[in-house]
């Protein structure tokens, strides 16, 4: 139960991140590989609002939500808008650039050390045998009412359906009316606020360190690909399984001889889903579409 | 002049792999970010089995050929099975999964420790042999490329690269080109997986971090897609600007950071300049 419950924790958290991903490939068909980054921003601005400034956490958490809805944004006008039209590999590289650029002005700011938002021991309670903290709890519940919030966007509003249709299409719904330029940097803008809120959450749970940026966008991109390219719903059940094989790896006494190293948890599961990919390419949820 | 001569040293170990690397990512226009995983697997492929199984070094560099061979054969399989910028994501996953065995498996790697008192052989060993002598290899290195390049293999890479339904309706096998194009990085990674432990006495995982990767695509990039020699000066120029950053007077906290936010903005301006040449577009009728 234990196992389950952790699974569900780090799956909310790789949720968050992978959904608005998730739709930033179906929409531009683009890779951002500085996404860890932008987690990271979203969970250190929180932990300077917080820590530094002095801001009640109510406060905080919004505006490291804005921050990184902020970067994302300077992302997209710089990093991606000026290249993707010339070729939708070419952000894949300039997002490189940026995770480097991130990654030394954030060890420039906060240093190595692990930051924490919320400093200290957490209170854990029993709930069905495994043991939870309520900030976990808190924040299960968060992804949770986000992940559905936005699906009510998705499927019942005119945002939704316009989003869709560029989605399926950006020229047909152009030709219909639909802003799609903007729509676009909305989405991009939202992926950058789901990041940061990943990140937040991480600097709430555990701690904060430079080096988490990357290990995060692949196992994001992971669930992405594992779920079928651009397939919303997938790539979030993808995150959720993805993060309960990383529990299950380590945590579980095999044929009642031995553990996996908790060091080979991230190795198990990458290596898991290159072998389903070899198998499976489109993904899970993905289907083989004609080309010709 | 010993300090030139070390920076000759190091910018031909980078490019022994760099040059392999652009057969695969300049002139193929593959989307490879695992060349990392191939350097990690052949060079402790070649010294842990002579510093802790005490082999002869040519059988484990048998041995090392064979673990490139191998890794390229992967790379061609998941080429050929994943859309490219899946492949992409998914070599880096191969290459952070390696690097994550070679830091967990401490009984046979040391892990983050690395492998200590790596032995020279008899030549090269002083750092004017070293120098003279990976300065020959690679350009007799860069000069097979330049020849593979001008060749059969090169207009067949760069017809798969530019249309690859187009190339195969003209008989060029993807499967072999890719897997000849893998294989040539692997070659490279040989070379510097030998060398490159012995000049520092020292095999250690913090030489294949991502960063290494970003380093070639960088090098690559600023000397032009598939050009050899073109990418072969900029690999110069651009480790002499990393090691000339060393005597810049900042402290180490700050350096590092600020190596790293010049490199990106290096990529990022290789990138904006090439930005038609990198994957160009497809020729629409």
């Amino acid at each position: 139960m234990q196992l389950l419950i952790n699974g569900l924790i780090a799956g909310s958290l790789a949720a968050l991140i992978a959904a608005g991903l998730a739709l930033v490939y179906g929409v531009l068909g683009v890779f951002n590989l500085a996404l860890g980054q932008i987690v990271l921003v979203g969970g250190y601005a929180t932990w300077w609002f917080c820590q530094v400034a002095g801001l009640p956490l109510f406060l905080g958490i919004p505006a490291g939500l804005v921050t990184g809805g902020l970067v994302a944004w300077l992302t997209f006008i710089l990093f991606v808008k000026p290249f993707y039209k010339h070729h939708r590999f070419l952000p894949l590289v300039t997002t490189i650039a940026l995770s480097m650029i991130l990654d030394g002005l954030i060890l420039l700011l906060f240093q190595e050390r692990p930051r924490s938002i919320l400093p200290g021991m957490k209170e854990t309670m029993l709930l069905f045998g495994g043991r939870v903290s309520s900030e976990q709890l808190v924040l299960i519940a968060f992804t949770l009412v986000i992940l559905f919030g936005f699906a009510y966007l998705f499927h019942s509003t005119a945002v939704g359906r316009r989003i869709r249709a560029v989605v399926q299409h950006d020229h047909a719904a152009m030709s219909l009316g639909i802003n799609a330029p903007s729509l676009h940097t909305l989405i991009f803008v939202l992926s950058g606020v789901f990041a940061a809120a990943g990140g937040i959450f991480i600097g709430i749970d555990q701690n904060l360190t430079p080096t988490l940026a990357f290990p995060i966008t692949i196992k994001a991109y992971a669930a992405i690909i594992a779920g079928g390219k651009g397939n919303f719903w997938g790539a979030i059940v993808c995150a959720y399984l993805i993060a309960l094989l990383e529990q299950v790896v380590v945590g579980i006494h095999w044929f009642g001889v031995f553990y996996i190293p908790a060091g080979y948890q991230q190795t198990v599961a990458l290596l898991f889903i290159i072998v389903f990919l070899l198998l499976k390419p489109t993904g899970i949820f993905g289907s083989v579409s004609r080309s010709a | 002049m010993d300090f030139i001569l070390h920076i000759i040293i190091r910018a031909s170990f980078v490019l022994f792999v760099v040059a392999g690397y652009n057969v695969v990512f300049g002139k193929g226009k593959i989307l490879h970010f695992g060349q990392e995983a191939q350097d990690i697997v052949v060079a402790y492929m070649i010294w842990v089995l002579v510093m802790r199984f005490g082999f002869p070094l040519g059988v484990a560099l048998l041995a090392g050929v064979l673990a490139a061979v191998l890794s390229a054969a992967l790379f061609t399989w998941l080429s050929l099975r994943l859309e490219p910028d899946g492949f992409g994501v998914m070599s880096i996953a191969v290459h952070l999964a390696c690097l994550s065995v070679v830091l967990n498996w401490q009984s046979v790697t040391r892990g983050a420790l690395g492998i200590p008192r790596i032995p020279r052989a008899p030549f090269p060993s002083s750092l004017g042999e070293f120098a003279l002598f990976t300065s020959i290899l690679l350009v007799a290195w860069l000069l097979v490329l330049w020849k593979l390049d001008r060749g059969r293999f090169g207009r067949q890479l760069t017809a798969l690269a530019g249309h690859e339904w187009h190339a195969a309706s003209l008989g060029i096998d993807r499967r072999k080109v890719h897997f000849l194009a893998f294989l040539l990085s692997g070659i490279g990674v040989v070379f510097a997986a030998t060398l490159f432990p012995a000049y520092l006495f020292l095999l250690t995982p913090s030489d294949y971090h991502f960063s290494a990767m970003i380093f070639y695509v960088m090098c690559t990039v600023a000397g032009g897609p598939g050009h050899v020699w073109g990418v072969a000066i900029a690999t110069f120029a651009i480790v002499f600007l990393r090691e000339g950053l060393r005597f810049v007077s900042l402290p180490p906290d700050v350096l590092g950071p600020m190596q790293l936010i010049l490199f990106g903005l290096i990529l990022l301006i290789a990138v904006w300049l090439r930005r038609d040449t990198i994957f160009p577009k497809q020729r629409m009728v």
